[in-house]
C-alpha cells in the first residue's frame, strides 16, 4: 500500500488537486456541476487527450515530437483538400489518418537513422509541415465540408460526443497497449535503455518508427475533430498543441527521460487542466491566471516525482 | 506518510491559488478606471472630445433606429479575443461601464491569447449554459466560434457579432446564423488612412502595407481598402504587402527588409498600432526619417507616438459608443426587435494635425 | 594456422573461432588481425590491457558490431558478419560491461526482455514472469530483497547478478561475460564463480573477460592474451602462472614500444 502510494504520488496529487478544484468551483459557480457544463469540459478536452496520449507513448520511448501540432494542421488541410476534391468522407478521413501516421513515421525514421537530436529534427519538421500547410492553403482557412463530415466533430451518440467516446476508447486501449503488450513493453525499453533492446536482438528502429506513427495517427484524429467542429481547416490550427500535450504527459508522471509512463496520469492531467480552464472561464477570470496555473501545477507535479527519487537515493546510501 | 501530507499540501495551495485568482478579478476594473482618471486631465481638450463622442453617438443611434427601454437587469455574456491586447482590455472596461449606465448585467469572457482560437470556442461553449439573455462575441478568426454559435442558436440565445466578422458561408453551412452584427467597416479604415497618406504625398511615391494574421477579417479588410486606394491613385506604387501576424517582432523585421529593398519608400500602413510602432522603431534603428507610418486602434502608445511626431496617424473609433451600441442592440433584440443589416460604427482618423482634439477621446 | 602452434596437443575443433578479424572506429584500429578460439565446455579467459580490444571482440561475436574483415565461426558455421539475432540463435548469450539492463523495469521485466511469457497470445503474463524470476534468482542464490522495484534502485552488484541471471535463463550454451563481477563484493563474487563452475560442469562454454588475474587463474581452463587489437598468445591455464602472464604482457608492451620508435 505504502509502496503503491509512493509509486503513484503524482497521480494522487493530480486527483486530489482535481477534487479540490471541483469542490471550489462547485461552491463558487452554480453552473459548474450542470451536465451541460460537464459535457462541455469533456468535449473541450477530447482532442487534447488524444494528442496527449499519443505524446505519452513517444515520451515513454525517450524522445519528444515537437511537430505534433504541425501534423494536426497539415492533416486537417489534407482532408480539407480531399473533401473539396469530391472524395467521400470516409476515404478523406482515412487519407488524413494515413498521412498523419506517415508523417509521424517519417519523424521516427529520421530520429532513428540519422542519430541527430530529436529536438532539432522534430523542430525542423514542425516548421516544414506548418510551412506546407500554409503553402497549400495560401494562409487562408479552407471551409465548408458538409454535414456528414461536421458530424465527426459535433455528432453525439446519446448524450456523449463522438470525439469524447473516441478519446475514452483510446485511453482505455492505451493501458494494455503500453503495459500489457509486447509493443508497449519495447517502447518503454526504448526510453529506458535503447542499448538493452538492441543487445537483446530487438529491432529498435521498428518501435521508434511505429511509436511516432501512433502519435501521427493521434494528431490526425485530433485534426479530424478540430476541422469537423470548426467546419474549417486552418493552417494555424494546432499551434503549440504539442507543448500542451507534453505538459499533460509530464504532469501525469511520464518520465521526460523515457522508460516510465502513466496513462492514467495523462488522463488526469488533461482533465485537471480542462476543469481549470472551464472554471476560470465560468468565473470570467482573466486568462493570465490560466497560464500561471498550468505552469504552477506542472512544477508541483514534477517536484513531487523528484522528491520521490531523492528519498530513494537517500535510502540506498 | 510524509508524502501524503505533501500531496495534500500541494492540493491545498492549488485551491488557494484558484481562490486568489478570483480575488484578482474583482480588483481588475478598479485599476483600469484609476488609469483613466490619470490620463483625463486637460480641461480644454475635454470639450472637443466630448463633443465628438456625442456626435458619434448621435450617428450611431440613427444607425440603430431606436433606443431600447431602460435596462431591466438583462444578463448579457460578452466574449472578446484576449485582454493580452490592450485594445480588448479597454473594450472590456468600456463594456462594463456601458452596462452600468444602461442598468444591465454583463460578464466578459476571453481566450488565453490572441491566437488561442480553440480556447475562445471552449469559452463560448462554457457560456452557453449560463443562462445569458444574449451573447455579444468577437471571434479571433472567421470560423473558430462557429460550433458555439450553432449551439447558442439551438438554445435560442440571440448572438451579436461585434468587430471582426464570422465567415457567414461557413456558418450557414453549419446551419447557424447571427442575430445581429455591429462592426466597423474595415475597408473604410484602410481607405481613410490611404487617402490621408496620399494627401501628404504631393509627388506620389512608393508605399507598403504591413498586414495582420493572414485570413483574419480586420487584416484583409484594411489591406484591401488601402490597397484599392493606392492602386487607383496615379503616381503611387504599392511595393509590398507583408503579412506580419499582428506580431511586433515580425513587423520590425519586415520593415527593415522593405526599407532595404526600397530605400525611397514614402509611407507604411500597418494594420494595427503594435505593428505600426514596431515599424517606427525599425525606421529609427535604421536612422531613416521622412517615412509616414499609420496604424489602427489608437492605443495609448500610438497616441504618445503621434504626439511625439514619430507616428503619422492611427484610425480610431469611440469604444464607449461601440460597446454601448452593442449592448443597446442586444437589449433591443431581447425586447423583440430584429436586425437584418449590419450596423456600422462611425470612424475617425487621428493624425499629427488633429491630435490636440483627442485628449479625452474614449 | 599460427594459433595452433603452441597447442598441438589439442586436436579438438574450437566451438567459437575468429579468424583475421579487423575492426576500425574512424581512425582508431580497435582490432587488427584478431584471432581467437574457445573450446566447448571450457572457461576461456581473455586477458589484455585497457583498450586492447577485448570488448570490441565480444561485441563482434554477439553481433552488436560488424567487423570490417575476417571470419567468425560458431559451431562450424561461418559468418562474415552476424546480427544479434543470428548470434543468439547460434547459442551465444552475453553479459556486457554496461549490463544492457532497462533501469526502469523490474527484475522480471529485464530477465524476460525479448523473450516475454504471454497469455492469450498477445498479453504479457506479468504474474508468471514474476514467479519464474523468483524461482530463478533463488536457484542461482542471488539475493535481491524486492524484485518488483525498478533496476535503477538496485546496487551495482545486484544489477550485475541480475544480468548474469538473465544470461543463464536465456539458455545459450556459449556464455560471454565482460567484467561480470567488477561491482560485486567478495562474497557475491565467490558465489558467481561457483555458478560459473557449475555452468561449466553442465557443459556450457564460457568466455570471460576479467581484470582480476587471480579470478582468471582460479576458474579458467585457457587464457588468451591480446594486445593492441592483436592476438598475442594462447595457452592452457595450468601451464602458466600470474607471474608468467604479467611478464608476457610486459614484454609485449616493450616490443610494441620499440616498434613505434622504429
Amino acid at each position: 500500500m505504502k509502496k503503491w502510494i509512493s509509486n503513484h504520488s503524482q497521480q494522487i496529487f493530480l486527483f486530489a488537486a482535481m477534487l479540490a478544484v471541483c469542490v471550489a468551483l462547485a461552491m463558487r459557480s452554480e453552473y459548474f456541476l450542470t451536465w451541460r457544463n460537464i459535457r462541455n469540459i469533456l468535449e473541450a478536452v477530447s482532442y487534447r487527450l488524444i494528442l496527449a496520449l499519443g505524446m505519452t507513448f513517444v515520451i515513454a520511448s525517450g524522445v519528444m515530437d515537437l511537430s505534433a501540432g504541425s501534423i494536426v494542421s497539415l492533416c486537417g488541410v489534407i482532408m480539407a483538400v480531399a473533401l473539396h476534391a469530391g472524395i467521400p468522407v470516409p476515404a478523406a478521413v482515412a487519407l488524413g489518418i494515413l498521412a498523419g501516421m506517415g508523417l509521424g513515421a517519417a519523424n521516427g525514421l529520421l530520429i532513428h537513422y540519422t542519430g541527430v537530436n530529436f529536438f532539432i529534427l522534430t523542430l525542423a519538421s514542425s516548421g516544414m509541415l506548418r510551412g506546407i500547410s500554409l503553402m497549400i492553403t495560401d494562409g487562408k482557412p479552407i471551409t465548408k465540408f458538409g454535414q456528414e463530415f461536421i458530424y465527426l466533430g459535433i455528432g453525439r451518440i446519446g448524450e456523449i460526443q463522438l470525439s469524447v467516446l473516441f478519446a475514452g476508447f483510446f485511453a482505455m486501449v492505451s493501458v494494455p497497449l503500453m503495459f500489457h503488450m509486447r509493443w508497449g513493453n519495447y517502447v518503454l525499453s526504448l526510453g529506458g535503455n535503447k542499448e538493452a533492446l538492441i543487445k537483446t536482438g530487438i529491432r529498435a528502429g521498428f518501435y521508434r518508427v511505429t511509436v511516432h506513427a501512433l502519435l501521427g495517427g493521434a494528431a490526425a484524429a485530433a485534426a479530424v475533430i478540430i476541422t469537423a467542429r470548426l467546419n474549417s481547416a486552418e493552417p494555424n490550427a494546432g499551434m503549440n498543441m504539442e507543448l500542451d500535450a507534453i505538459t499533460a504527459a509530464v504532469m501525469g508522471g511520464t518520465s521526460i527521460k523515457g522508460g516510465k509512463a502513466s496513462v492514467a496520469g495523462t488522463v488526469l492531467a488533461v482533465l485537471l487542466l480542462g476543469v481549470i480552464r472551464n472554471g476560470l472561464t465560468l468565473m470570467s477570470v482573466p486568462s493570465d491566471y490560466q497560464q500561471w496555473m498550468t505552469g504552477f501545477l506542472l512544477l508541483i507535479s514534477v517536484l513531487i516525482s523528484e522528491i520521490k527519487v531523492h528519498k530513494f537515493r537517500a535510502l540506498i546510501k | 506518510m510524509k508524502k501524503r501530507i505533501l500531496t495534500v499540501l500541494a492540493a491545498v495551495s492549488c485551491v488557494a491559488a484558484l481562490l486568489a485568482g478570483c480575488g484578482g478579478k474583482e480588483e481588475e476594473p478598479k485599476k483600469d478606471t484609476a488609469k483613466e482618471e490619470e490620463t483625463s486631465g486637460e480641461e480644454e481638450a475635454k470639450g472637443a472630445s466630448a463633443d465628438m463622442i456625442a456626435q458619434v453617438e448621435e450617428q450611431m443611434n440613427q444607425a440603430l433606429g431606436e433606443l431600447p427601454e431602460t435596462g431591466k437587469g438583462e444578463r448579457i455574456g460578452i466574449l472578446i479575443s484576449s485582454t493580452s491586447n490592450e485594445f480588448w482590455g479597454t473594450m472590456k472596461t468600456r463594456y462594463e461601464e456601458a452596462a452600468e449606465e444602461l442598468g444591465i448585467e454583463v460578464e466578459v469572457f476571453e481566450a488565453s491569447a490572441e491566437d488561442d482560437t480553440q480556447g475562445q470556442l471552449d469559452a463560448l461553449n462554457t457560456m452557453i449554459p449560463m443562462g445569458f439573455d444574449a451573447i455579444i462575441l468577437s471571434p479571433i478568426d472567421g470560423t473558430n466560434l462557429i460550433p458555439g454559435i450553432v449551439a447558442a442558436n439551438e438554445e435560442g440565445i440571440p448572438v451579436i457579432n461585434l468587430g471582426p466578422g464570422v465567415d457567414m458561408e461557413a456558418l450557414a453551412d453549419a446551419n447557424g446564423h447571427l442575430d445581429g452584427k455591429i462592426t466597423v467597416n474595415f475597408e473604410e479604415q484602410g481607405s481613410t488612412v490611404a487617402n490621408d497618406m496620399i494627401s501628404r504625398m504631393k509627388d506620389g511615391g512608393k508605399v507598403a502595407i504591413l498586414a495582420g494574421l493572414e485570413g483574419a477579417g480586420q487584416s484583409v479588410g484594411r489591406t484591401n481598402g488601402a490597397a484599392k486606394v493606392f492602386e487607383e491613385t496615379e503616381g503611387v506604387e504599392l511595393v509590398a504587402t507583408q503579412a506580419c501576424d499582428w506580431d511586433a517582432e515580425r513587423a520590425f523585421e519586415a520593415t527593415k527588409e522593405i526599407m532595404t529593398v526600397h530605400p525611397d519608400l514614402k509611407g507604411i500602413f500597418a494594420c494595427n498600432d503594435n505593428m505600426a510602432l514596431a515599424a517606427v522603431r525599425a525606421l529609427k534603428e535604421m536612422e531613416i526619417e521622412g517615412v509616414m507610418v499609420y496604424g489602427v486602434d489608437y492605443t495609448s502608445d500610438a497616441k504618445a507616438a503621434i504626439e511625439e511626431g514619430t507616428l503619422m496617424g492611427s484610425m480610431t473609433y469611440s469604444s464607449t459608443v461601440y460597446t454601448k451600441a452593442a449592448e443597446e442592440m442586444a437589449m433591443l433584440m431581447i425586447q423583440g426587435k430584429t436586425f437584418e443589416e449590419p450596423v456600422y460604427l462611425p470612424l475617425t482618423l487621428v493624425n499629427q494635425d488633429n491630435i490636440a482634439d483627442f485628449a479625452d477621446w474614449r | 594456422m599460427q594459433r595452433n602452434e603452441r597447442l598441438s596437443t589439442d586436436l579438438r575443433k574450437p566451438i567459437v573461432e575468429m579468424r583475421h578479424v579487423k575492426k576500425a572506429f574512424g581512425y582508431i584500429q580497435a582490432l587488427e588481425d584478431m584471432n581467437f578460439s574457445a573450446y566447448s565446455g571450457e572457461v576461456t579467459a581473455i586477458v589484455g590491457d585497457n583498450g586492447s580490444g577485448k570488448s570490441t571482440l565480444i561485441k563482434i561475436l554477439t553481433g552488436c558490431l560488424k567487423p570490417d574483415a575476417g571470419e567468425i565461426w560458431i559451431k562450424g558455421s561461418c559468418f562474415s558478419s552476424l546480427t544479434v539475432k543470428q548470434s543468439m540463435n547460434a547459442g551465444v548469450t552475453a553479459v556486457y560491461q554496461d549490463l544492457a539492463l532497462d533501469n526502469c523495469k523490474d527484475c522480471a521485466g529485464n530477465i524476460f526482455l525479448g523473450r516475454e511469457l504471454m497469455k492469450r497470445g498477445i498479453f504479457l503474463d506479468h504474474a508468471r514472469m514474476r514467479r519464474k524470476t523468483e524461482e530463478l534468482l533463488e536457484k542461482l542464490h542471488i539475493l535481491i530483497p524486492d524484485i518488483t522495484q525498478p533496476v535503477e534502485r538496485m546496487s551495482g552488484g545486484q544489477r550485475q547478478a541480475l544480468a548474469i541471471a538473465r544470461a543463464v535463463y536465456a539458455g545459450g550454451d556459449i556464455l560471454v561475460f565482460d567484467e561480470p563481477t567488477s561491482a560485486m563484493g567478495v562474497r557475491e563474487t565467490a558465489r558467481i564463480m561457483e555458478l560459473f563452475l557449475d555452468l561449466k560442469e553442465k557443459g556450457k562454454t564460457i568466455i570471460l573477460i576479467s581484470h582480476n588475474l587471480f579470478q582468471v587463474f582460479d576458474i579458467s581452463d585457457r587464457i588468451c592474451v591480446i594486445h593492441n587489437g592483436r592476438f598475442v598468445d594462447s595457452f592452457l591455464t595450468k601451464d602458466s602462472s600470474p607471474q608468467k602472464l604479467n611478464k608476457l604482457i610486459a614484454k609485449k608492451e616493450e616490443e610494441l614500444g620499440n616498434e613505434k620508435m622504429d
